[in-house]
């Protein structure tokens, strides 16, 4: 089982994550020190013991209803949260969509924004020198890319994130259900990015329920199920088996 | 250690970006923009210029000269413990979602710092030049001071953003303590206005002796106590390797906590 394969880009091993229950959390310290005794909390383990090899060039989609652990699991793999007990593996650049736009700032331009969102994933300014026009482009935000972002509407937003993170070319690309990105024309437009982002050999994971799409892009899906792989195979045939069960 | 640099040096774009975020963001909408840089210490000057002298009675000569170069400094010191004890709760909203190494955010507090004190600095040399006082040799020692007040500033932030996570009094008990160690350090007054039994105590305050060193390089002309910058630096930087330690351990919490 703890075999290190290097054609693995993700290997998720044994992993545990059980996140504390608090009735009431203690944030001041009167808090703490008068209630230093009542266990106030519960553990609930929402991972229960995850085995899980993603190779590099997969598409794999993580089903499952809500409240599965799928996306608990996609951050731990960020690293923005770490598991209680085991560990996960990643290899080469990962770059994560678990919400558009977070590294914005309101009153900087769009162009501006560019380079701060860009440089949250790690870029330099000559990556993203490079990448300036692409991301432009793919935004089709025109004259507006040069307006601070508050006076952006939420769909003009979404298409600037979305374009920044798309444009990372990363090696591992973790996305938690956005597939849902500004109109028809523009979503059309991200599924074909994301297609051929997988033709050239990325890993991408992703959360979804829109089981269509994740049907014509990935390879492989990942049903979890109250914290366990529940199933893992060819796309098409988990999803019938999860139909069947919660549909 | 060397993956602490690595990661620092891949991740350098956001560095800067966000050094230069918290310098034009900070005053960002503002009439004056920058100016308040240099401003925001002048009034503070103004205010202890006009006050004090009635308090002591016999302030040194250039007074005013004498306090502008131990506010700035000063200044730089509690601006950056100020924002950085709060600054992963107002970067809450990146933390909670994206990757990268969350030092970058401490360190680019103190950085930020660093600058504006750097652009601030331009006062003393006005005030130097307008008082009379000049320029000395001795003035090549202000990057050894600048090291060690740069050190002891993110070892503080270290910890005390990362305490700040957890426990959210800690800002308010942080303020309070700040405030009373301005009054401990010769900010305002001149160290031999105490018996020396009680100026040793106050020398247990590494600030004590940073802002002694801008006075002596600026104001008195004469060579700063390098040996005790020495010794400050060197228990600097075993403070800021076991607060960069304690701030590792306590990082990981820090999605689920904010």
């Amino acid at each position: 089982m703890k075999q290190k394969n290097s054609s693995y880009s993700i290997s998720v091993i044994d992993v545990k994550k059980s996140f504390k229950l608090f009735y009431e959390k203690p944030t001041t310290l009167k808090e703490r020190l008068v209630f230093w005794n009542k266990k106030k909390s519960d553990e609930h383990e929402v991972l229960k013991n995850i085995n899980l090899n993603i190779k590099k060039g997969e598409t794999v989609a993580l089903i499952g209803t809500n409240g599965s652990g799928k996306s608990t699991l996609l951050k731990l793999m960020t690293k923005i949260i770490y598991p209680t007990t085991g560990k996960i593996i990643t290899k080469g650049k990962l770059t994560s969509l678990l919400e558009l736009g977070a590294g914005f700032h309101q009153d900087f331009t769009g162009r501006e924004n560019i380079y701060f969102n860009a440089a949250i994933f790690g870029l330099t300014k000559k990556e993203i020198d490079e990448r300036l026009d692409d991301i432009i482009e793919f935004s089709e935000l025109g004259e507006f890319i040069d307006s601070p972002v508050r006076t952006y509407s939420s769909g003009m937003y979404m298409r600037l994130a979305f374009s920044v993170a798309i444009n990372v070319e990363a090696d591992i690309l973790l996305i938690d259900e956005i597939l849902a990105v500004g109109d028809q024309h523009f979503q059309d437009k991200c599924f074909e990015k994301l297609k051929e982002l997988k033709n050239s050999n990325k890993t991408i994971v992703i959360v979804s329920h829109s089981l269509g799409a994740v049907k014509l892009l990935c390879d492989r899906a990942v049903w979890l199920f109250d914290g366990e792989v529940r199933m893992d195979g060819k796309t098409n045939d988990v999803i019938d088996e999860y139909l069947k069960v919660c549909g | 250690m060397v993956r602490l640099f690595q990661e620092l040096y891949k991740y350098r774009e956001l560095l800067k970006t966000n050094v230069k975020k918290e310098i034009r963001g900070k005053y960002k909408g503002s009439f004056l923009g920058v100016l308040w840089s240099f401003i925001n210490p002048l009034l503070m000057t103004l205010v202890y210029a006009i006050v004090f002298p009635f308090i002591l009675k016999n302030t040194t000569p250039h007074y005013v000269t004498y306090l502008i170069i131990g506010i700035l400094p000063w200044n730089w010191f509690t601006t950056v413990i100020a924002q950085g004890t709060t600054s992963f709760l107002s970067n809450a909203g990146i933390i909670k979602k994206v990757y990268f190494p969350r030092e970058i955010i401490p360190i680019s507090v103190v950085t930020s710092g660093l600058v504006n004190f750097l652009i601030s600095c331009l006062i003393i040399i006005v005030f130097l030049i307008c008082s009379g006082i000049g320029f000395s040799k001795y003035i090549i020692f202000f990057p050894i001071i600048l090291i060690a007040e740069y050190i002891v500033c993110l070892a503080a932030v270290f910890l005390t953003s990362a305490i700040n996570v957890y426990i959210k009094d800690a800002e308010y008990i942080i303020n309070f303590l700040i405030t009373m160690l301005f009054y401990a350090t010769p900010v305002l007054y001149t160290m031999d206005m105490f018996p020396a039994r009680f100026q040793k105590i106050l020398l247990l305050n590494p600030l004590v002796t940073i802002i002694n060193s801008y006075r002596n390089i600026f104001f008195y002309q004469v060579m700063p106590g390098i040996k005790s910058l020495l010794v400050i630096i060197l228990v600097g930087f075993v403070l800021l390797f076991v607060c960069y330690k304690a701030f590792k351990k306590l990082e990981k919490g820090f999605a689920e906590e904010l």
